[in-house]
């Protein structure tokens, strides 16, 4: 996998022998095992449930059983009629992609602001985005659905229902965490080369655009995925917010999951291929983007 | 370095998706300018309704159906919209509501018509709207008891039926040597009692449903004269409601009735428990469980029923009870104040109730009409649905209140704390009077603020 | 200011490949001019990711506030401005007639539980999976995937399993255990606990995974010519550079936890169970189910100024924000 590649070339082998190999070992190898094993366990039995009921029949999940009694590999093919996902999934990429883009564009020239000048008012300004994560999502959601409204009677656009909608919430929420990412990466990189950028005369924007964001693209990506799952895992804005065409999947998975609760037996199985379909997209880009989540929190290290 | 190339494709793709979807989005209806002849060429009606877990595709197919055919008709068309759940519905009318936009017009589950017209922002139905619809006769009488607080304030059209009933295995009872279910509740706890054998229960119940509990506590209570909402006053301290608990809680505790799992089924597992054969009665379900049952391996073999009407420890019908054997049940439309369109939208809702509309809805979605004629026509060829329009006709609708949300709530609340300590057998009357004058309080107190 | 430890760590870039590593126990001179410059600032690059909070944010929770303050229900909602001021006559109500205090408190001890537990397990992962071995990439990958489940579908397959005759049953039933029930009465909230825990221990491990990399070789090399023991060895060199990321990781999921409302409402339900009605479930039923707005809107405000003000003061005390001012004599 990629991890051979980002292994910082200090900790590579040198010949030396024992104590150098060995050297950056953190837990003895039986409890390093044990400690593996265990989580593979906790995570996979869950997981490999999911898999097994996706292809298992409607009547044996409901009756509790593990294993499948017949292969229902069908309901993969047929979850893609019940259900809305093409739609859901393309509405989800471009919305979480673009807000995942323009969140961490924002996130960087904020952060590098936060981070480089002094200022009145700048520790609060920090603190507030943590104190941001605390508000809840609940109390948001009548508000921002009546700043919305009055605005497209305002200014005579329509805003809810369409994609731009979520765009701009999604952007706004994920925005203090992001930035928070950046300001921990951007506070561990060196100075240097700005200082002798600025000497040179350069501008902030020409310092921003041409040494900082290549430097940062660890920290660029991280904070560009946790805005991504913001927007890709949101149900309670989406909710409201989207009508049929713009329905993400999140929302499309969690109709199909809740009209299944009244009437009939519900489908399961086609329940979990859409969620496992639905999951697919974000355990790719987290596979793509792996080297780069653990590196870009590591460079500036959380301090 | 691969992470930019890639973020570049995602943020072209994503930018695109944008600019293409700003495009859709400046497509608004202009305002309409009503006129006798209803011209909606260039138009769209917006129109929510619940989204159809049996048969998603069919459901599809009849949006655009009904779309085309509108088309014809008025030159509008109509986008349809769906939400998943009743909380979902909530959701939705409330946001609009609020904010003054949305959809023209709502197909609502019944119940929830009183919320709708406690909020002021649908339309109160004149003689003039009721004419461009077709008229009040056109739909059967009974499915207008829930369409406002009396028949001069009206905001619900009736667009579908479904009242409750009762699914029984026949070969089950047969076998038992039943020959007809029992018409009180007390007669169907102890033929449940007899039709319980090994892993075969009874009846299939689903004691963690979100709604299902409260329609029998509810049933329970009026057969016994207590409508739960009489007038100003919330009566959950009644002994009839404590009566109706006390009866539903039994099936799982005292007489064992109903799977021990059942504690934590929602509706759709206790129709699965009767699918597979494992229980002989299905009380509170309704003609759409047919779709399941048909396809499953009880199909031939079952039959809808009335539920008793008879309360809980009588013999018959006390004086002031009413034998109700089901809640109005269904869905009403309403007609959004804000609506620029309401003129089109009753023309939509004409067009839905109409005879022949209504017939083709009930053979795609398997929900009764609401149109008389419609109704009378299905009822001559169709025994097995008999006893369902049987209900439809005895049905009672629920009080006409601003507070039955709560007070369902609070119904459905007593059920959900009493779980815990049902499943260990051990639930005490004097507990769940305590649970019940909770209810009270909080009911009563909605019940004060109702306007 | 900063802590006298030795080993507090510099910070060392290896994505810059920066010349400017220090030895173990150092840390660079501060030069002069080297803070953060006070000419020059571009203050309108924080413009548009300020003005998107304000208006996305801080105005809609004005408007919040303005509604805690109103008799705002199904009665008025149409006409939301002219719905009748009634001052803290709601906070009052939420505090005296509701379980508001009882949802707090189960939400507070549930965040607190939850990402207590959290902790020593990402970091258990994360000390686990930094040595290389074969496979390391995939157990990686693996142990992300509870992370990266819509908490919509981690609640439904949870309550499918969790359900009485689920699996969950039918194994402990296996082993001789009879459990009871999950998705109701006291083991609900262990149940919620135990979920919560699943889907959300990855981001304490990214987090951890993190901090891990910034300790240098030297640090290493220096505990293993001390013969350090390997628990010696994290307890006084490794830890104390965790420090950082830990208590970033508490306070967000800590947050997120008490903020949740997806999982409990997909686990549980409504009407919630006693033992799980949490806060976020509450003010959503007060909300959008008894269409009590502005009591809704007061329980929630509540909530956020109970919650904020321990959080300011856990800022303060662990200096996460000061960064470099921070250590500014």
């Amino acid at each position: 996998m990629t991890e051979i590649l980002v292994r910082p070339p200090l900790l590579g082998r040198k010949p030396t022998g024992r104590l150098n190999a060995d050297v950056t070992r953190l837990l003895p190898k039986p409890l390093l095992v044990t400690i593996v094993v265990i989580l593979l366990l906790a995570v996979l039995v869950p997981l490999l449930y999911i898999v097994l009921a996706s292809v298992n029949s409607d009547v044996s999940v409901a009756s509790g059983a593990f294993f499948p009694t017949e292969l229902h590999l069908d309901n993969y093919l047929k979850v893609w009629t019940t259900v809305d996902l093409r739609n859901g999934l393309i509405n989800s990429v471009i919305v979480s992609g673009s807000v995942a883009i323009i969140c961490a564009a924002l996130a960087v020239s904020s952060a590098y602001v936060l981070v480089r000048f002094a200022f009145r008012g700048r520790l609060t300004v920090l603190r507030t985005l943590v104190g941001l994560q605390s508000i809840p999502g609940t109390l948001m959601l009548l508000p921002v659905f009546v700043l919305f409204a009055s605005l497209a009677s305002a200014l005579g656009i329509q805003i809810i229902g369409t994609r731009w909608a979520l765009f701009i919430t999604y952007i706004t929420f994920a925005l203090p965490f992001s930035t928070w990412v950046m300001v921990t990466y951007l506070r561990g990189l060196p100075r240097e080369l700005e200082e002798a950028a600025r000497i040179d005369g350069a501008s902030s924007w020409r310092i921003l655009t041409r040494i900082i964001v290549p430097l940062s693209w660890p920290g660029i990506v991280v904070s560009a995925i946790f805005a991504f799952l913001l927007g890709w895992n949101d149900v309670l804005f989406a909710s409201v917010m989207t009508d049929r065409t713009s329905r993400t999947a999140a929302v499309a998975l969690q109709v199909f999951g809740a009209t299944q609760e009244g009437g009939a037996i519900p489908l399961y199985g086609q329940m979990m291929a859409a969620s496992l379909i639905c999951a697919l997209p974000v355990v790719v880009l987290y596979l793509v983007f792996q080297r780069y989540l653990v590196g870009g929190l590591t460079a500036g290290g959380v301090k | 370095m691969k992470a930019r190339h890639a973020l570049g494709a995602i943020a072209g793709i994503a930018i695109l998706g944008l600019a293409l979807q700003g495009c859709a989005g400046s497509t608004t209806p202009a305002p309409a300018s009503s006129s006798t002849k209803i011209d909606g060429t260039g138009k769209t009606l917006d129109v929510m309704i619940g989204a159809n877990a049996l048969y998603p595709a069919e459901q599809k197919q009849w949006f655009q159906d009904v779309s085309d055919r509108f088309e014809k008709q008025t030159g509008a068309k109509v986008n349809f919209e769906t939400f998943a759940s009743a909380n979902d519905e909530l959701t939705k009318i409330q946001t609009s509501v609020l904010s003054g936009q949305g959809p023209d017009l709502y197909n609502l589950g019944s119940t929830f018509t009183p919320t709708a017209y406690s909020t002021g922002a649908f339309v109160q139905l004149t003689e003039a709207d009721w004419k461009k619809i077709g008229g009040r006769d056109k739909f059967i009488p009974g499915t207008l008891g829930i369409s406002g607080p009396d028949a001069k304030h009206e905001v619900g059209i009736p667009f579908a039926s479904r009242p409750f009933v009762m699914a029984y295995n026949k070969d089950l009872l047969a076998a038992a040597g039943i020959d007809k279910p029992a018409t009180t509740w007390d007669g169907l706890t102890a033929q449940a009692k007899k039709l319980t054998t090994g892993d075969t229960y009874g009846m299939a119940l689903a004691y963690a449903d979100s709604y299902d509990p409260w329609k029998f506590v509810w049933a329970m209570s009026l057969q016994a004269g207590n409508p739960i909402l009489d007038g100003k006053k919330a009566r959950f301290d009644d002994p009839t409601t404590l009566k109706a608990y006390q009866t539903y809680f039994s099936w799982l505790t005292d007489e064992k009735v109903v799977d021990p799992s059942a504690i934590g089924w929602k509706n759709a597992q206790a129709v699965a428990a009767f699918a597979s054969g494992k229980a002989a009665f299905l009380p509170m379900t309704t003609s759409t469980s047919m779709v399941t049952l048909d396809k499953s391996a009880v199909a031939g073999k079952y039959a809808y029923a009335l539920m008793p009407t008879v309360p809980p420890g009588a013999k018959t019908t006390p004086k002031n009870g009413k034998p109700a054997t089901s809640i109005i049940s269904g869905d009403n439309m309403v007609v959004a104040k804000y609506s620029k369109n309401q003129d089109l939208a009753f023309a939509l809702v004409n067009m839905l109730t109409s005879a022949s509309s209504q017939t083709s809805y009930q053979k795609l979605f398997g929900d009764l009409p609401t149109n008389a004629a419609a109704a009378k026509k299905l009822e001559d060829g169709n025994a097995a649905l008999a006893p369902v329009i049987d209900s439809a006709a005895k049905s009672v609708g629920t009080p006409f209140s601003g507070a039955w949300g709560d007070t369902q709530l609070a119904l459905v609340n007593v059920v959900v704390q009493s779980i815990p300590s049902l499943s260990t057998g051990s639930l005490k009357v004097s507990d769940l009077k305590a649970k019940l004058a909770t209810a009270q309080t909080a009911v009563q107190a909605a019940l004060d603020k109702a306007k | 200011m900063s802590t006298s430890t030795p080993v507090k760590a510099p910070a060392v870039t290896r994505a810059s490949g920066s010349p400017t590593g220090s030895p173990v126990g150092g840390r660079p001179a501060r030069r002069p001019g080297r803070s953060p410059s006070e000419r020059n600032r571009p203050f309108w690059m924080l413009a548009p990711g300020g003005i998107l909070m304000v208006i996305i944010i801080i105005v809609p929770l004005a408007i919040a506030f303005v509604i805690s303050l109103l008799d705002l229900d199904q009665y008025t909602l149409r006409s939301w401005l002219q719905a009748p001021f009634i001052g803290l006559q709601n906070y009052l109500e939420a505090v005296t007639k509701s379980s508001l205090l009882r949802s707090i408190w189960i939400s507070v001890s549930y965040a607190a539980i939850a990402s207590a537990v959290t902790l020593p397990i990402g970091v258990a992962a994360a000390l686990a999976t930094q040595n290389a071995f074969r496979g390391r990439g995939l157990v990686r990958s693996i142990f992300l995937i509870p992370y990266v489940l819509p908490a919509f579908v981690v609640g439904t397959v949870w309550r499918t399993m969790l359900q009485p005759g689920g699996v969950v049953d039918a194994g402990l039933t296996g082993l001789g255990i009879h459990a009871g029930l999950w998705l109701n009465g006291p083991q609900s909230y262990w149940a919620l606990i135990a979920v919560q825990i699943w889907s959300s221990w990855p981001f304490f491990y990214l987090l951890v995974l993190a901090g891990l990399q910034s300790v240098d070789q030297e640090v290493h090399e220096a505990a293993a010519i001390d013969g350090a023991g390997w628990w010696t060895k994290l307890r006084h060199v490794i830890f104390p550079y965790l420090k950082g990321p830990v208590s970033l990781a508490l306070i967000i999921s800590f947050l997120h936890n008490i903020n949740g409302f997806t999982l409990p409402f997909v686990l549980f339900g409504v009407p919630a169970p006693e033992d799980v009605n949490v806060l976020p479930v509450l003010t959503y039923i007060t909300s959008f189910q008894s269409f009590r707005f502005g009591l809704s809107a007061a329980m929630a405000v509540a909530s956020l100024v109970l919650i904020a003000i321990p959080l300011f003061i856990y800022l303060k005390a662990v200096r996460l924000d000061t960064g470099e001012e921070g250590k500014r004599p």
